[in-house]
């Protein structure tokens, strides 16, 4: 019963990585243009960056655009 | 035992699916080959093999990519500058629609060789770490410089890894 149950287990866990897939630096065409942005008014999203570093004392992780390298 | 056994080997395959970017194409590696159909249409397919024994600077750019738009104009000047020199360069455009490429290139026509890989197959044979990566490829196929992004100041270590390999073929 206890090897059915690993090897149930196994077979899931597998199964599940199909679901994991990087997106390429080279299809994220999509992510990068404008609507797919998490908030859509810069002004905002900025004022919101300005009061989460001044309590938090740190920032980034609000974007997941671009391709990769960083540089823009 | 068996469970704990079992969670170690799915996070192991987990992590080994994930670890793409160790198989890239790095400096000292051979170019990958690849033949690609030109972007404008009625142009003569582009294909590494045909410039063997000239010194080829590979770029995978697309029009949504920043950096990729502020290179371009610069390596179109590069080209001039050395291509009497036996300088070459391919700038394979990743774009899917294939038109935004095309767009971009009505307002900066250039005049180097721009191969369309919108399935991004050769993206995949490079295993291309972001946008834009450059290849400097030498004569005998080696990969001399691989460059990622675009900022200020690159050109000139561009150009000169170019000059070095001009200079001693």
């Amino acid at each position: 019963m206890k090897l059915i149950r690993t090897l149930l287990f196994c077979t899931l866990s597998i199964s599940m990585l199909a679901a994991c897939t990087q997106v390429r630096p080279w299809e994220r065409g999509l992510l990068a243009k404008e609507e797919m942005a998490w908030r859509t008014n810069a002004l905002e999203g900025a004022l919101n960056d300005h009061i989460f570093f001044s309590k938090e004392a740190s920032s980034g992780g609000s974007s997941a655009a671009a391709g990769g390298c960083g540089c823009n | 035992m068996n469970f704990r056994k079992a969670s170690f080997a799915s996070v192991m395959a987990l992590t080994l699916g994930m670890s793409f970017n160790s198989f890239a194409v790095e400096e000292g590696d051979d170019a990958p080959g690849f033949i690609l159909p030109a972007i404008q249409e009625g142009q003569p397919d582009i294909s590494m093999e045909a410039l063997e024994g000239k010194t080829v600077y590979v770029d995978f750019w697309a029009s949504w990519c920043a950096p990729c738009l502020k290179s371009l104009p610069l390596y179109n000047e590069m080209y001039h500058k050395y291509k009497d020199q036996g300088l070459e360069i391919i700038a394979i455009n990743v774009d899917n629609p294939v038109e935004d490429g095309l767009d971009f290139l009505i307002d900066t026509p250039l005049d180097f060789l721009i191969p369309s890989d919108p399935d991004g197959e050769t993206a995949e044979l490079f295993k291309v770490i972001g946008m834009p990566t450059s290849y400097l490829v030498t004569p005998d196929g080696k990969v001399e410089l691989v460059h990622m992004g675009f900022r200020n100041g690159d050109m000139e270590i561009i150009e000169e890894a170019i000059e070095k390999i001009l200079a001693a073929n």
